[in-house]
């Protein structure tokens, strides 16, 4: 059973989105669309003709799918309820980094595939603020890492409790500049709008339509589903059960969903607050901020290794 | 009492406090309108007495307290206060304050300023206690507010860097002798609040004589 707990994410990624929204909306004064909206996007474009450029090669067809199932398989190395299901031993942090990089490889190389002007700008953007983000996200996970002794998420998870050091604060605090940037949440870039000024992620798959687009959205509700739950496993994991067997784990299970469901909302509160806040910064001022949260990665190790754990 | 004694204790409470206020000197390297250096003054300072009434607590010295309660009238009240008044008066504009490094370089190399004095203090010099995360931290502040010292073009932001590195030497002082005797501690504040002053006037003067507080424009001296 415990192997089975991406599909948590697959099925309620898309609510995830909804209820970031409702919360963004809300702080704005509107009313908003429900938290449904993000199924009824998904059914109606699966349904919808798909248009495909001339000029498109196989990768324009592969993309969606890679995309799509490398998200999957790194949601399968990621614990959300329970910590010590067989699965997690696939893969270790680094593993489940580097699967999402393939999924944002391909999607990098179809914006360029097609061809046209705003695709190649978006893969150029996006390219860029992986190379800036990458180290930082880096650096916040060791320190977690470290502190547990393990690159393992579940042995991660065991480990810990709640940001019980200043390392971990500072580390926590630096995973989600990440995070913002690599859910594209507004400082980085804008998932509300086509202007072509702005845009990274829409400006790379503007080419798509039809079940290409669905399928590409939906991965991306499920990384930003799936980074929150990594934030969640590293760094204030309390509740996520060690694992035992069947019998064992039913009365603790839907005390671990609550608290889940609670810790997802929080995160997600703090992103819908972040972004109505915050104005969309210039591109070439992202810099700054990605690098500002690598200094504080930085320190964050540095923290860890003087003051101890 | 004894059970927040014991909560230090179990919690690093001092750690989190001053890594906070680490952060924000580390803040205020990449913080480029003088507003916001003002309110990490302010964030810096309600650390600081923070952390003097935690050890107060935890080591039972009652005129930390005192002292606490100084550092919050004359750091986070008077001082702001000030700063403010003399920005208004010289209507020095509040935006982009010019530094001679940009802000990922500054970042950069107070973060290796920070790493020096944790590998050279956790060699060199032994502490024991609560001081002994604390003062390698007071160190670093100390050293940045330096770095800011020197790489800032403006007069105000100048000042900054001194009150910053005052609330650095502050900590180690008081982390190192866990609490100075108060008329010290007075006497010291005191000083910052005249230092203020006189650097306000000091401001004002070169704002009459150069139009800028640009310190740059100050070479024109030499003719």
């Amino acid at each position: 059973m415990g192997n089975l707990q991406f599909l948590i994410m697959l099925l309620l990624s898309p609510l995830l989105q909804g209820v970031i929204k409702k919360i963004k909306a809300l702080s704005q004064g509107r009313v908003g669309s429900g938290v449904l909206q993000p199924y009824r996007d998904l059914t109606r474009l699966f349904k919808k003709e798909m248009v495909i450029p001339d000029s498109a090669s196989w990768v324009f067809h592969a993309a969606p799918y890679i995309a799509f199932m490398a998200v999957i398989a790194a949601s399968m190395m990621a614990p959300v309820l329970n910590a010590g299901a067989p699965v997690f031993r696939m893969g270790d942090i680094i593993a489940l980094i580097y699967t999402l990089a393939l999924g944002r490889f391909f999607l990098t190389l179809a914006g360029l595939d097609a061809g046209t002007a705003f695709g190649g700008e978006g893969s150029s953007r996006e390219a860029t603020v992986a190379i800036l983000v990458e180290p930082t996200m880096g650096l916040a996970i060791f320190t977690a890492a470290i502190a547990a002794g393990s690159t393992g998420i579940a042995a991660i998870t065991k480990s810990s409790n709640i940001l019980q050091s200043p390392a971990n604060v500072l580390a926590f605090a630096a995973f989600f500049v990440a995070l913002l940037a690599e859910t594209g949440r507004v400082p980085v870039d804008n998932p509300d709008t086509h202007l072509e000024l702005t845009m990274i992620h829409e400006g790379m798959v503007l080419e798509y339509s039809g079940r290409y687009l669905a399928l590409l959205e939906w991965a991306h509700y499920m990384k930003q589903m799936l980074l929150f739950t990594v934030a969640i496993d590293l760094f204030f994991p309390f509740g996520v059960s060690a694992g035992g067997s069947f019998f064992a784990l039913l009365p603790v299970i839907p005390k671990a969903g609550i608290l889940y469901a609670l810790k997802l909302l929080l995160l997600a509160a703090a992103v819908a607050v972040t972004e109505s806040s915050r104005a969309k910064l210039r591109f070439f001022q992202l810099p700054s901020l990605l690098g500002g949260a690598f200094v504080l990665a930085l320190l964050s190790i540095i923290t860890l290794v003087m003051l101890g754990r | 009492m004894p059970l927040i004694k014991r909560w230090i204790e179990v919690f690093p409470v001092t750690d989190f406090i001053s890594i906070g206020m680490l952060l924000s000197v580390v803040a205020v390297v990449s913080i480029k309108r003088m507003e916001g250096c003002l309110r990490a003054y302010v964030i810096n300072s309600w650390l600081l007495a923070g952390l003097m009434a935690a050890f107060a607590v935890w080591l039972s010295i009652p005129h930390l307290y005192i002292a606490a309660f100084f550092t919050i009238a004359g750091k986070c009240v008077l001082i702001p206060f000030f700063l403010r008044r003399i920005m208004r008066n010289l209507k020095i504009e509040p935006g982009a304050q010019s530094s001679y490094l940009n802000t990922p370089a500054s970042l950069i190399i107070s973060f290796a300023l920070v790493v020096l004095v944790y590998s050279f203090i956790s060699a060199g010099v032994f502490v024991a206690g609560a001081a002994r995360n604390v003062l390698k931290i007071s160190v670093s502040i100390i050293l940045i507010s330096l770095f800011m010292m020197i790489t800032r073009k403006k007069a105000v932001s100048q000042v900054m860097g001194l009150l910053f590195m005052e609330n650095g030497l502050f900590l180690a002082g008081f982390s190192l002798t866990y609490g100075m005797p108060t008329i010290i501690e007075l006497g010291v504040l005191f000083d910052m609040l005249m230092g203020v002053m006189i650097l306000g006037l000091f401001l004002t003067q070169i704002k009459k004589s150069f139009v800028s507080v640009d310190l740059d424009r100050l070479t024109s001296l030499k003719g």
